[in-house]
């Protein structure tokens, strides 16, 4: 094998992959930045209401579901370990918070990345987002059928 | 104010791509060069029936075992030297979605008292399961559609 030619095409492509996923991470990162500070997800996440209700969460969960959906995982659990502090989440908010982030967090991110080295963003998206409805809305109507989970919350309990 | 938080927008997007960066180019170059060497064929010969099932070449196994064990991006690095098309990347790009990092992401389970062989048991359930509907079951058509 030559290493010089395969050494540079493992350059020039790796390199390649990155600069296209920096074409898509900046804007996203200075978009997401500017919804932070202005405090958009504050106002959006008053329209979660019927998601919410749907997946038999409590209208606090609105929040961190938003924040952990936009954001990603180890940002949204800081936000839910905060809320859960305060006493705003139940037990049961808790398990689905967590079952549904962990199917579906970071979408823009992962989608836009994806999409940048040549998959179809659309279909992932759908398919992600999907999923976590689906199986979040499971696991709520199981733990209402098992009783399991009453209106505790984190701070209660510790 | 706004252009303050445009610019630390900016500043986290670099960041972020460095980060990514770091992730990639390593992985990159370790595939690019195991793509010379016999050991990718023997991975593909043995992982070709399991694959094959998902619609998927025998060498994408690589690329899930790296997403799950190193983390998304270091799957993104394998998807990206193996130039694969782009039903392919679609495919494990769903399929890695749903399951990457199992170690590190899990820990964020644990730490919301949630337990953690469970999430990661329906992580890796869907994994299997966005194969089976994307690949195995949709494949044909999603390959003459993209």
């Amino acid at each position: 094998m030559d290493v010089t030619a395969v050494f540079r095409e493992a350059l020039f492509g790796s390199l390649s992959s990155v600069f296209s996923i920096a074409k898509v991470v900046i804007p996203l990162m200075i978009v997401m930045q500017v919804a932070k500070d202005y405090h958009l997800l504050d106002h959006l996440s008053k329209y979660l209401k019927p998601l919410t209700d749907f997946l038999g969460m409590s209208r606090e969960s609105g929040f961190p579901l938003m924040v952990g959906l936009l954001f990603g995982l180890a940002y949204g659990a800081g936000v839910i370990v905060q809320s859960a502090k305060e006493g705003n989440l139940t037990r049961k908010d808790m398990v689905l918070l967590s079952v549904f982030l962990a199917t579906c967090h970071a979408v823009f991110e992962d989608v836009l990345i994806f999409s940048a080295i040549g998959a179809n963003g659309w279909l992932i998206l759908v398919a992600r987002v999907a999923a976590g409805l689906l199986v979040t809305y499971a696991v709520s109507r199981r733990l209402d059928k098992t009783g399991k989970y009453g209106k505790v919350s984190l701070s209660n309990q510790e | 104010m706004l252009f303050q938080s445009m610019k630390q927008g900016a500043r986290n997007g670099i960041e972020t791509t460095l980060m990514l960066g770091k992730i990639i180019v390593p992985i990159y170059f370790f595939v690019t060069f195991l793509r010379y060497t016999p050991v990718i064929n023997f991975i593909a010969r043995i992982f070709e029936p399991l694959m094959n099932f998902f619609n998927l070449p025998g060498e994408a196994a690589l690329i899930l075992v790296m997403g799950n064990l190193l983390g998304l991006y270091s799957g993104v690095g394998a998807m990206e030297a193996l130039s694969l098309g782009t039903f392919e990347i679609t495919l494990l790009a769903i399929m890695l979605n749903f399951s990457h990092s199992l170690f590190v992401e899990t820990a964020v389970s644990t730490k919301l008292k949630v337990s953690g062989g469970k999430i990661m048991a329906l992580r890796v359930s869907l994994m299997l399961a966005s194969g089976l509907v994307f690949g195995t079951l949709a494949g044909g058509v999603l390959t003459q559609w993209m």
